[in-house]
């Protein structure tokens, strides 16, 4: 079986269990799974994928324990394959510089490494989205390269600017909007990624990978300066 | 169309639904009203609310009317004036509909013993819905208005009200609760058996940092035996989450969609209308 099995989760909940770890072959198999179940048309309020786990929130407890059986017959059947057509490969312009990286001083010297291996680092590396979480359009993206894995901030910034791009641990991120957290903070990127007009709303979506290129401030400036919408930038910076 | 305006915001003073479902997956939090039974027991006065509700905490907003005429009705434990023209006041009765006429201004004070009260209009507040709901999430700015609202917003409310007699529905018991059964939360396994025992036989005291995403609770600290920081993973309203200091948070209407704190036990869903009604302060225990 491609997963260890379905637990309750309350009255109305159920926990679609992968194990403990978190991979990258997990979370092809949790977000193949999410498009599977959102096609069986079950009375759910939110399916919700994380790195090893899918919720399942049903609207009554009539409706779970109804489709509980159902659902394992048809999970049982299932067979997750890998479908990366559907996806989007991003190349997305960042400025590493002062007025946004907050917390470069602060990496370069927990690793011991220059602000350019920082940068080199995080833009060399092609990044994985695992799935959308914590605030609207906001993705989980991995693996950070060892050599900047960094633990999230002892105590969190109250407000983190929007736009901004973050590490902690093995992640990387994008925060769609003025929010409080914990990662650290170590450029920008010049436009917003979600908007809920837009069919997609989110930029990146689960499976989509992501690539950072470090941009000059007056080049930053001029991409925030044309306000691109969702479907410009999804044109522009996308295959 | 007739119109309103709001001249006192009270506190917490948004718009809300019974909740936005279908988009946890994108980072969108259900949202929607605290206490469902009261927007549900203002829907036998004012039938035709448009499910646009307004909901506020613990101080009543005040609404003048600026155009034409308004069937309202006030859902909770407060006390209800409304001022008239002419400088006298009228005082009226909650789950009873109010007729308001130009330069009236409705005032709700504050909630008594309770934390959240409604508002309903007859035909709604003229608002279009944001993924499906009229739901207000201010942390995450989602929503038909995305933020509280404030002093001067003017609400146009259509025109064609069946009926302008006086309705009121005298049956409804909002009860109170203060002893909540649960279940057995995703990692309850974290939890010792000494650590599970606390949770069932010590109260929890509600602290003033709680609000619309959750109460947060002081007493026995719970301390897992592995660890306070999981995998981040989906997360159900209603969850009692336990972070590092061992407090738990009990996680009401605006969740964060996913999170990383071992969940020990979850509320029934009817459930959460009823504590998110406690004020901070209040005593509450849990039987599992």
């Amino acid at each position: 079986m491609f997963f260890k099995g379905i637990n309750h989760y309350g009255d109305r909940g159920l926990i679609i269990d992968f194990g403990d770890e978190s991979s990258q072959e997990i979370s092809k198999k949790i977000n193949q799974t999410f498009s599977f179940i959102q096609e069986l048309k079950l009375p759910l309020l939110n399916i919700t994928p994380s790195f090893n786990k899918i919720v399942l929130h049903f609207k009554t407890v009539e409706n779970k324990d109804k489709s509980l059986k159902f659902l394992e017959n048809q999970i049982q059947k299932f067979q997750p394959i890998e479908n990366s057509s559907k996806t989007k490969i991003w190349k997305i312009p960042a400025c590493y510089e002062d007025p946004f990286a907050l917390d470069m001083e602060n990496i370069q010297k927990i690793h011991n490494i220059t602000k350019k291996d920082v940068i080199d680092l995080h833009t060399k590396t092609i990044f994985y989205t695992y799935y959308i979480g914590f605030m609207p359009g906001f993705p989980y993206l991995g693996e950070v390269p060892s050599s900047l894995v960094t633990p999230r901030l002892k105590s969190p910034r109250v407000q983190i600017p929007a736009r901004s791009v973050g590490i902690a641990k093995e992640h990387t991120c994008i925060y769609p909007k003025v929010s409080p957290g914990g990662w650290n903070i170590i450029a920008q990127v010049p436009f917003d990624i979600f908007d809920i007009d837009h069919p997609r709303a989110s930029l990146f979506l689960p499976g989509d990978k992501v690539q950072f290129y470090a941009v000059t401030l007056s080049e930053f400036e001029n991409i925030q300066k044309k306000k691109l919408s969702l479907q410009e930038l999804i044109k522009k910076y996308s295959q | 169309m007739n119109s309103f305006e709001i001249t006192r915001t009270g506190t917490y003073l948004t718009v809300q639904d019974f909740g936005r479902f279908h988009y946890q997956h994108l980072g969108i939090s259900p949202s929607g009203a605290m206490d469902h039974r009261i927007p549900l027991a203002l829907e036998t006065i004012i039938t035709h609310h448009g499910n646009q509700f307004l909901e506020f905490a613990y101080v009543g907003p005040s609404l003048k009317i600026t155009k034409g005429a308004i069937k309202a009705c006030v859902g909770g434990e407060c006390k209800i004036f409304v001022q008239k023209q002419n400088n006298t006041q009228i005082e009226h009765k909650p789950y009873t509909s109010i007729n308001l006429f130009e330069g009236d201004e409705l005032t709700i004070l504050n909630t008594i013993d309770s934390v959240y009260g409604y508002i309903a209009i007859e035909n709604g507040l003229g608002l279009q819905p944001c993924l499906g709901s009229f739901a207000t999430d201010t942390k995450a700015q989602i929503g038909s208005i995305s933020r509280p609202l404030q002093i001067g917003d003017i609400f146009n409310i259509e025109d064609k009200v069946s009926t302008w007699d006086i309705e009121f529905n005298n049956k409804i018991i909002i009860e109170k609760q203060s002893n909540f059964n649960v279940s057995p939360g995703p990692q309850m396994n974290f939890f010792s058996d000494e650590a599970i025992h606390q949770l069932v036989s010590t109260p929890y005291i509600i602290t003033s940092q709680s609000d619309r995403m959750g109460l947060r609770l002081k007493g026995e600290p719970l301390i897992s035996d592995r660890t306070h920081d999981i995998l981040s993973e989906g997360i159900l309203p209603g969850s009692i989450q336990v972070p590092t200091n061992g407090q738990p948070i009990v996680l009401l209407r605006d969740i964060p969609c996913t999170g990383g704190y071992p969940k020990i036990a979850l509320l029934a869903h009817e459930d959460i209308s009823k504590i998110a009604q406690l004020p901070p302060g209040s005593t509450v225990t849990f039987d599992l």
